[in-house]
């Protein structure tokens, strides 16, 4: 009975010279293969950055097209309402979906197969078909379409197939009869071991999947603008359209944005994990 | 302390009969083992009693009262599973303190109670251990220490020792039965391995086909076995084919040899077939010297293979009433070899006829 879980500090055990040897067998062309990779996706950064820092007059700043988004009312006032629709989907789809695939793993795992059916339908059907296929109902409950929460009920479903991978993946990770029937042996009941045991469990998958959720409703365009509101990557769109260097900075901003959603929530995802692990023996 | 009957329970499968009418009664502080081949009905039977799966009839009866209709997390029952069940983002004492904290109690007496069951199980200083930095006896241990916390009515294990290191099976086996004497718990145990069953029960039940074969202590269940399955499954059995010659003095004659039954119930007409059984263990064999003849009492008989079991050695034979197994001292089989040739000897008193099942004709003997 050996269990070594994977440790972080395993390399720094590693001697140097042992070191040495590892990466004298990475093959050149393996390198060269990453460096190729890296240039493809750095350089449009690079030129998004380089871009949005020209076109100034003399006497601006290097930032000019910088604070110029950043004094824009209208900049934050979109972004705050994106981050809100984002915040108020992923509110929507854990409270949907976690008990969701939770019941359908514990108790219908027959229905597992027609969950991955059903969830692949966002992928397959593109927002647009949707949109228009949604038409009459939306505007049959047209006086629901005014308010911009309404999106994060269309991004409920964009996001679905998401976050469903996600929790499927984390929910198959453990064993969840066991630690089900153990808790409820133990006199917890179902909602309570959800809670207790089920959800701290599955914290690494609520938080990809949410990161992913995220990303998708801060980042959709066809809906929103199409029922007309107006959103972050709609007010993008409009700025890119009139001020070029001002729109370049913008998409900017919003690139830093997710790397930084992506870093707190890696961070939040690992900090729960303790210690590196130790491999044991009997 | 408690008391639980299982009565008549059934439960199928579809066409598969998991529990046939299965009767068992636990006395108080008691270790009843139940002890069966894969798939005989062990975990299901136990998992009726946990209240994870329902019978299609019987009942099960805890002190007195019937518990079906009460849901698992109301039957205050401890529950230490085969496969590893400790929640992994607690650590050991989190665990322990697990069915406590559902109880509202306070976080010290929680606290105290953990640590208390954690020292029981030799576990103290893991306490702060997450399940993943525990070897898997250690996390049997840290699940038995959680189940026990609740202080329940009974304490149930399904084959909890199964996937541990032969030697860490031995010595937590001996542990779980140390700590259930000292608590005086009701405890039911499920195993297929008849050495543990034997070694920490009061009474073990072997099961086969979905129902009780016979219910007794290890020591009646080992030296009288009451159907050919429960001989053949506990322990290891030699198998003679004979014909009854005389029935009111129960001689049988296998091949040239002639026998005599000890149990005064075998009754059997003249030229009966039958089967008796002996263990390995009351064959005895004597070296013959080259050329030499067994003496009175004896038959002859060659070695086929020797198996070092420890002190004994299990030596095959090829005799004249067919191939049979005879446990030696260690010491003694250093002077046999293969096809050397024996007198054998069988300990007539530990002769018997088994039916093939009392109530069913479906045991199977291998
Ligand atoms: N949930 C189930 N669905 C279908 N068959 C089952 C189920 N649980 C148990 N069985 C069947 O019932 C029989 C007894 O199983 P089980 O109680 O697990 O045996 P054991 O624990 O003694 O190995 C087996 O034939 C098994 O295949
Ligand atoms: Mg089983």
């Amino acid at each position: 009975m050996a269990q070594v879980s994977a440790s972080p500090a395993a390399p720094a055990a590693l001697s140097s010279h042992r070191l040495r040897r590892v990466r004298s067998r990475v093959p050149v062309w393996h390198l060269l293969w990453l460096l190729v990779a890296a240039i493809f996706f750095l350089l449009p950064i690079y030129s998004v950055v380089q871009f949005s820092l020209e076109g100034t007059l003399p006497g601006q700043g290097v930032f000019h097209w910088y604070e110029t988004v950043f004094d824009d009312p209208m900049f934050r006032s979109t972004f705050w309402l994106s981050i809100q629709i984002s915040l108020e989907t992923v509110a929507v789809s854990l409270l949907l979906m976690v008990p969701t695939v939770f019941w359908i793993h514990l108790r219908l795992p027959r229905l597992r197969p027609v969950m991955d059916l059903i969830t692949i339908l966002p992928f397959v059907v593109p927002p647009i078909v949707l949109i228009v296929g949604l038409a009459p109902m939306l505007r049959k409950f047209s006086w629901l379409i005014v308010r911009p929460e309404v999106l994060a009920l269309i991004y409920v479903v964009f996001a679905l197939p998401f976050l469903y991978r996600a929790l499927d993946a984390g929910l198959r990770a453990i064993d969840l009869r066991t630690l089900v029937e153990a808790a409820e042996s133990l006199g917890s009941s179902i909602p309570g071991t959800l809670l207790r045991v089920i959800l701290p469990n599955l914290r690494a998958a609520i938080i990809g999947g949410s990161l992913l959720t995220v990303a998708i409703s801060m980042g959709e365009f066809t809906v929103a603008s199409l029922l007309g509101f107006f959103t972050f990557p709609v007010y993008t769109y409009e700025i890119a359209t009139s001020t070029a260097y001002e729109g370049v900075a913008l998409s900017f901003i919003s690139f830093i944005f997710v790397w930084a959603a992506m870093l707190a929530l890696y961070l939040l995802g690992s900090g729960g994990r303790g210690a590196a692990g130790v491999a044991i023996t009997d | 302390m408690s008391t639980v009957e299982l009565r008549d329970l059934r439960r199928t499968f579809g066409s598969v009969v998991a529990l046939d009418n299965l009767d068992l009664d636990i006395r108080s502080g008691e270790f009843v083992s139940m002890l069966g081949p894969s798939g005989c009905g062990k975990t299901t039977a136990l998992r009726i009693v946990a209240g994870f799966e329902w019978p299609d009839s019987g009942a099960v009866i805890v002190d007195g009262q019937d518990v079906l209709g009460q849901p698992a997390n109301k039957r205050n029952m401890g529950m230490v599973f085969q496969s590893y069940s400790l929640f992994p983002n607690m650590t050991a004492q989190q665990n322990v303190e697990f069915g406590l904290r559902v109880r509202k109690q306070s976080h010290e007496r929680r606290a105290k109670r953990a640590s208390e069951l954690l020292d029981l199980v030799g576990l103290a200083s893991a306490m702060s251990r997450y399940p993943r930095q525990l070897s898997g006896g250690q996390q049997q241990r840290v699940a038995l220490a959680r189940s026990l916390a609740i202080e329940p009515k009974v304490l149930l294990l399904d084959e909890p020792l199964s996937a541990l290191d032969a030697k860490v099976r031995v010595q937590l086996r001996e542990e779980v039965r140390r700590i259930q004497l000292e608590l005086g718990i009701t405890t039911l145990y499920v195993t297929h391995d008849q050495e543990e069953a034997l070694s920490i029960s009061d009474r073990v039940a072997v099961m086969s086909a979905g129902r009780v074969e016979q219910l007794g202590t290890p020591a009646q269940i080992y030296s009288g076995p009451r159907t050919a399955f429960v001989a053949n499954f506990v322990g290891t059995m030699n198998k003679l084919e004979g014909v009854v010659m005389s029935s009111e003095d129960r001689v049988v004659s296998c091949g040239p040899i002639k026998v005599i039954v000890p149990d005064p119930t075998f009754i059997h007409a003249v030229g009966e077939n039958v089967e008796l059984y002996i263990r390995p263990e009351d064959v005895a064999i004597e070296l013959l010297p080259v050329g030499g003849s067994p003496a009175p009492g004896y038959f002859e008989g060659r070695v086929t293979s020797l198996t070092f079991l420890g002190p004994v050695t299990r030596v095959g034979l090829r005799t004249d009433i067919g191939a049979l197994l005879a446990d030696v001292s260690s010491a003694v089989a250093l002077n046999l070899a293969a096809d050397a040739p024996v007198a054998v000897q069988l300990n007539a008193s530990s002769l018997r006829s088994l039916d093939a099942s009392p109530e069913s004709q479906s045991a199977p003997v291998s």
